[in-house]
Parts: C-alpha cells; sequence; structure tokens
C-alpha cells in the first residue's frame, strides 16, 4: 500500500502508547464488539542466551535485531492449550463454545514465520472454518521483519517466495536509526494511527538491498517444485529406517515448527466436578499413539514411517495441498533436535547421496 | 466415481466443535460388548448418507466418531452400535435412555449409492464393520428395485459376536437377497452356519459378474487385504471395490492431522473410498 519511514526512538514510543491504548471498536476483525479492549503487544525480547515472543512491559525490551526465536508466534493463534468449549459434566444441554480473543499485536515477526502464518490461515480457513483460530487472526495486527541476523540452520530463501506478505499487515526494514515501514493491509494502517510516520526518502533499491542482506547458510538441495515427486518415488528409501533408527520420537521438531499444527482434543474437570471444559492441545505425529485406534491397530507405528510422514506432510502433502512448501526453512527443529536429523536439509541431502 | 455427502453441521458460527444436544431414546445390549443405541435431535434430523458418521460426545469424557447406521430414512432418529473399548465408549455404554449426549456432523464421504443404481451389490461385512455397512444394506434393501442382485456376506470372530441377529435372521430368509454368515471359530456355541475367515464365503457365490458388481467392504484392519485378494480372484478390477476405513480422529473436519493417510484425511476425504483410489497410498491398507 504505501511505504514510509519511522525513526527507532519514534517507534518505541508509539508502542508504549499503543500497549496502554484501546483496541478502536471497529477493528480490527469484527468480533471486538461492546466494548474496547487494551492492546495485547507482544514482541521478540531477549531471554538468557535466546530470544522469544513475549508480552512487553516496555518497547524498550524490544530486540528486532535476532537470529531466531525458540518457539515461533503460532503459540498465539493456536496456544499449546486452549479451551474451546465450556460445560457442566454429563450434561449435554450445557456446551457453550468459548472464543473471546482480545486484540493483538505481534511486533518483529520474521518473513519465514509469517509465511507459516499464512499457511496455518489457510488450513484453518479452508473447508470447515475454525472459528478458534480465525477470530485470533482477525484480532491481531502482524507487524513482520526481514531477518538482521544469521541463523545456522535457517534456509528460508530456498523454501519460500512472497508468500508472507500475505499474512503480514506491516513489514519492517531496519536501516542505521530507522524502520522503513511498508503498510500492507488496512488493519496494518489503522494501527498505526498517531505513529510519527515520516516521508520515505531511502531508494528502494537500498531498502530491498536490506531487507535481503542476510543470506542463509543452508539450502534445499533441489528445487521446491521437485520435492513432492521426488518423496513420491522414494517412499521405500533406507533414508526412513536411517533416521527412524536415530529418532527418540521426543517430538521436540514438531513442537518448534511454525507449520506443524496438528492437535489433541479432551475434556477437563475441575475438581469440584461442578464445571468443565474440552481443550485442544498441541499434538505430534511423531509420538507412538498419534494414529493409534481403539482396537489396537496403529498404522503408523515404527519410528522411521513417522519420521517419513512429518518430511511428506511439509514437502508433499502440505506443498500439494496449498501451493506453498510446507517447511518454511526456519531451521528450527535442526537446531532442537537431539539426535541431529530431524532438519529437512539434512533429509534431503541424505536421500540424494544414498540412492535408495 | 463421486463422492456423496449428506448436509454436513450446519453452519456454527461460534466453533466447528459445539455439539448439539441428542437423546438417547432406546438402547439394548446386542453382545457383552456392543450396544445398539438410538439418538434424537432436538431440533433437525441429522440429515445423513449411508456410511457417514457423528462425533459423539459425553461431557467430561470427551468424543469419539461413531457410524450412522440406520439409512437415511431413519435419520430423525438415528441408530448408532458402539462397542465399548475404553473411556468415551464407556461412558456412552453407561448412559440410560433419556440421557442426553453432544452430537457434531454427519461427516464424512458417504457410499455412493446412487451411482451404484442399476449394479449388483457385494456387501462384505466383518465384526463390527456390519455397523456402518447396515446403512448402505438397509438403504438398498428399501430401494430394492433400484438394484439387481444383492448379496451380503457376514463374518465375525463367533457366535456371541454377531451383532443384529434379528436382522441377520431375516436376510437369511429373504428370497430376493443372497446372504452367507461364517465364525472364525464356534467356541463352544451351537454353531450350524459356515466356520472360518470371511473370504472362505467367497467361493460359495459361484459366479459373480466383476463387471456389473460392486463390492462394499468394511471391516477390521486386517480383514481389508485377503478380502481384495479374494475379489481379484474373482476377477473384480479395483475400481469395483468400495472400502470404508477407520483411522484415529480428534476433529472429523480435516484439520487435526490424526486420521491422515498418506496425504488423504479419512474423515474428509472418506472414510468411504474407492480402491482404486487408495491402493498406491502405503498408509492405506
Ligand atoms: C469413522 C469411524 C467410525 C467408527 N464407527 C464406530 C462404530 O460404529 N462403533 C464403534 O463402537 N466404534 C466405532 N469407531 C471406533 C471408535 O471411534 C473408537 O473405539 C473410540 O473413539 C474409542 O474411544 P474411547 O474413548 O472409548 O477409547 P480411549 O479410552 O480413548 O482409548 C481406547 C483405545 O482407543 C483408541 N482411540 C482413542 N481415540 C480414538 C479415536 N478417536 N478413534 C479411534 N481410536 C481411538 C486409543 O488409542 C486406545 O487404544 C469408529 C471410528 C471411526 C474413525
Ligand atoms: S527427529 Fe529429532 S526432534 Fe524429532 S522426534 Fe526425532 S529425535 Fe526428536
Ligand atoms: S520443518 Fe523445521 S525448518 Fe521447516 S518450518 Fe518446521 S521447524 Fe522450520
Ligand atoms: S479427524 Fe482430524 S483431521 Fe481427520
Amino acid at each position: 500500500m504505501e511505504i514510509l519511514k519511522i525513526s527507532k526512538e519514534d517507534f518505541n514510543s508509539f508502542i508504549d502508547e499503543k500497549r496502554t491504548a484501546s483496541a478502536p471498536l471497529e477493528g480490527p476483525g469484527d468480533s471486538i464488539s461492546g466494548h474496547a479492549e487494551k492492546w495485547k503487544t507482544i514482541g521478540v525480547v531477549k531471554k538468557g542466551a535466546n530470544f522469544v515472543f513475549a508480552e512487553l512491559n516496555s518497547a524498550a525490551e524490544l530486540c528486532l535485531d535476532y537470529d531466531v526465536t525458540v518457539l515461533p508466534p503460532k503459540k498465539y493463534f493456536l496456544p499449546p492449550k486452549e479451551t474451546l468449549l465450556k460445560f457442566i459434566p454429563k450434561k449435554a444441554e450445557s456446551y457453550a463454545a468459548v472464543n473471546h480473543p482480545g486484540p493483538i499485536a505481534l511486533i518483529g515477526v520474521h518473513h519465514y514465520d509469517l509465511a507459516a502464518i499464512h499457511l496455518m490461515d489457510r488450513a484453518f480457513s479452508e473447508g470447515e472454518r475454525d472459528e478458534h483460530y480465525m477470530k485470533r487472526r482477525e484480532n491481531s495486527v502482524l507487524i513482520g521483519i526481514y531477518p538482521t541476523k544469521h541463523y545456522k540452520y535457517r534456509f528460508s530463501s530456498s523454501v519460500i517466495r512472497g508468500q508472507f506478505r500475505k499474512a503480514a499487515d506491516i513489514m519492517l526494514v531496519a536501516m542505521n536509526g530507522f524502520f522503513v515501514v511498508e503498510i500492507l493491509t488496512e488493519k496494518g494502517k489503522n494501527y498505526l494511527q498517531g505513529a510519527e510516520l515520516q516521508e520515505n526518502d531511502f531508494s528502494l533499491a537500498d531498502i530491498e538491498a536490506a531487507a535481503n542482506k542476510i543470506k542463509d547458510d543452508q539450502k534445499i538441495p533441489l528445487p521446491i517444485e521437485l520435492v513432492p515427486e521426488f518423496l513420491e518415488k522414494n517412499h521405500d528409501h533406507s533414508a526412513w529406517d536411517y533416521f527412524g533408527g536415530k529418532c527418540f520420537s521426543c517430538a521436540s521438531c514438531v513442537l518448534v515448527c511454525p507449520t506443524c499444527y496438528c492437535f489433541d482434543v479432551r475434556d477437563e474437570v475441575d475438581l469440584t466436578l461442578e464445571a468443565g471444559k474440552r481443550v485442544r492441545t498441541w499434538d505430534s505425529c511423531m509420538l507412538e499413539d498419534f494414529a493409534l485406534t481403539g482396537e489396537g491397530f496403529n498404522f503408523r507405528a515404527g519410528r522411521g514411517a513417522r519420521f517419513r510422514h512429518r518430511i511428506y506432510r511439509k514437502g508433499k502433502h502440505l506443498f500439494e495441498k496449498y501451493g506453498y512448501f510446507g517447511c518454511v526453512g526456519c531451521g528450527r527443529c535442526a537446531g532442537s533436535c537431539t539426535a541431529g536429523i530431524a532438519g529437512p536439509v539434512k533429509v534431503l541431502k541424505y536421500m540424494l547421496e544414498h540412492k535408495q | 466415481m463421486d463422492k456423496e455427502r449428506g448436509n454436513t453441521q450446519k453452519k456454527r458460527n461460534s466453533s466447528l466443535y459445539l455439539p448439539e444436544v441428542a437423546t438417547l431414546i432406546n438402547k439394548r445390549e446386542m453382545t457383552p460388548d456392543d450396544s445398539f443405541f438410538e439418538f434424537q435431535l432436538k431440533n433437525r434430523s441429522l440429515g445423513h448418507l449411508p456410511g457417514q458418521f457423528a462425533e459423539i460426545s459425553v461431557p467430561g469424557i470427551g468424543e469419539a466418531p461413531i457410524s450412522i447406521s440406520s439409512p437415511p430414512s431413519k435419520s430423525r432418529k438415528f441408530e448408532m452400535v458402539i462397542r465399548r473399548v475404553g473411556s468415551v465408549t464407556g461412558a456412552l455404554h453407561a448412559l440410560k435412555v433419556g440421557d442426553s449426549a453432544g452430537i457434531r456432523g454427519p461427516f464424512g464421504a458417504a457410499f455412493p449409492m446412487a451411482a451404484l443404481k442399476g449394479r449388483n451389490l457385494l456387501f462384505i461385512s466383518g465384526g463390527i464393520g456390519l455397523v456402518p455397512a447396515r446403512s448402505a444394506i438397509l438403504y438398498a434393501l428399501e430401494h430394492r428395485q433400484d438394484y439387481k442382485d444383492i448379496i451380503i456376506l457376514f463374518g465375525c470372530r463367533e457366535p456371541a459376536q454377531r451383532l443384529f441377529t434379528d436382522a441377520l435372521a431375516q436376510w437369511q430368509k429373504r428370497e430376493d437377497i443372497i446372504f452367507h454368515e461364517s465364525v472364525d471359530r464356534t467356541n463352544g456355541a451351537p454353531w450350524h452356519g459356515n466356520v472360518g475367515v470371511i473370504t472362505t464365503l467367497l467361493p460359495k457365490l459361484g459366479k459373480v459378474n466383476p463387471v456389473d458388481t460392486y463390492a462394499i467392504v468394511v471391516g477390521p484392519p486386517v480383514m481389508y487385504k485377503y478380502v481384495i485378494m479374494g475379489l481379484h480372484d474373482m476377477d473384480f478390477s479395483d475400481d469395483h471395490i468400495i472400502l470404508s476405513l477407520e483411522r484415529r480422529m480428534k476433529c472429523g473436519v480435516g484439520k487435526c492431522g490424526h486420521c491422515q493417510m498418506n496425504d488423504k484425511y479419512v474423515c474428509r476425504d472418506g472414510p468411504v473410498f474407492n480402491y482404486d483410489r487408495i491402493k498406491h497410498l502405503q498408509e492405506a491398507i
């Protein structure tokens, strides 16, 4: 829509104002009605040696010059545990949906995490629309940023294209003391009302160069378009036994992945036994009983088969379904796997090097 | 052959996961582990097609996918048979007539009954597979003139496991259908019929025209491979074999990932599949 700029100090003081301001009644989204609510402002902050997304107590905590966050921002839209319904135990008449997300702003989301959010948006809006996820998304403003630091496992340039712009409301490019602000949606524009935005005087070429300044150390070893067919042909590749034999089935790779959204649903009852809720929690296809059925049948019982499923889901199934590679190349799985095997780059390289 | 679908659940603005209330109006034990349930929704009829399923829940215990066993003509008061295997199915078994449960659905692709018009139907049901198959069998019997030969084969582990014994006795008597039954073993119970796995019934059928006949196969996971081999021996082509598969399911609407089989979501793309469309999937059979 438009390109402007703001000094970093002005940006921070604007965020601090916003943190204590109320969200306007008319937006974002349609579900903030009746009363105004405070923006919940989330940003990237430093925690020990790592970076995490966390609620800001002050814009001064913001740390937008970062390599990668431990967890992706999906937790704000698909929380590790969320209540879907409330009820009184044994009374089916009492089921009631729980879905009142407040307005939330996320600051400093890297482009690959935005690409992952766009994939989740597709998954939760297409077919049967999941209002729990979609309301959270409607009530959110996403302020993206291009990476300014290396992360040794990242390979996003080889797997994402421009789809991250479909999730972002605003993109920032850090340029000596300023952020170049690209406003991509009406929601983003509304959010920035009152900010000390200035006319942009950086050249587009300089902005482009700054946005792409960090080059990935890694890349997928074949063009993504070829991956689905390559996987299709290699269902019985020795890689699955090889990696299955090393995998601990710990599910870390799924936990940290921005495009893993499988979930479990179960009921919880208060100690009083008078109230209960149906909750949805993150689940993982790497766990042994993920596909176990009532009479003990499990068609994905082996670790190799589960490892393969995770890779196929990223490189083939989601790609064929949504037209975007199901892995955004954040590298978190590679970084978090104790066995050192989870990264798609490593897996595809192994497959290419060991034909069958 | 295109998938058939019933009215999927009414659009629910608040939540995809919000069940409607159904009242248990009739219940009886069929075997020590399997009970028959008849439910009625408060404000509407379920509107399902043969072979679809619903998510049924007991608040405080959880939700489980269960096939709808009655034909669409019995949709206002619909029927299920539930085997007690764990917590939700256990809690459902504890319900009494007049109690309520939550229902979401109907979900999934149905048996292509309309497309099968004018053909012979060969139903092959193993054990609890008779429950989903029954919705299609009863539909076909209600529309008897729409189909040519109707052959029903049913097999279960032992006589005590037989479901819908009244219906089985009726089918045995009917002149306008062919019915054969078998048990894997008698286990000491009085039994005068066939003994042996369900595939031992296939040679008893004599000549079945494989071009004009569609096989509808529902049973435990181990059964499919052997039945498909038997059908191949009878010259059935893969696109004349229709299966209904069971997988672990949570959401029923293609989101949670539990039911995924290669790239297919059994809850949405199935549970009914044409074998021709899934035979290349390593995770299918
Ligand atoms: C499309 C479909 C139709 C079905 N139709 C029928 C039917 O008509 N009658 C019938 O009795 N059963 C049917 N089932 C099986 C039934 O859904 C499971 O037996 C039930 O979900 C088990 O839940 P539970 O809470 O009683 O068991 P749990 O206490 O959860 O666990 C007992 C066992 O069941 C497994 N399990 C847990 N959740 C599921 C799940 N959602 N799906 C499968 N297995 C699960 C567990 O891994 C465990 O091994 C059907 C399943 C599917 C997918
Ligand atoms: S691949 Fe690595 S992170 Fe993933 S489950 Fe196996 S050991 Fe854990
Ligand atoms: S598979 Fe690994 S690299 Fe790809 S998006 Fe998931 S965590 Fe990131
Ligand atoms: S049951 Fe959740 S995706 Fe099929």
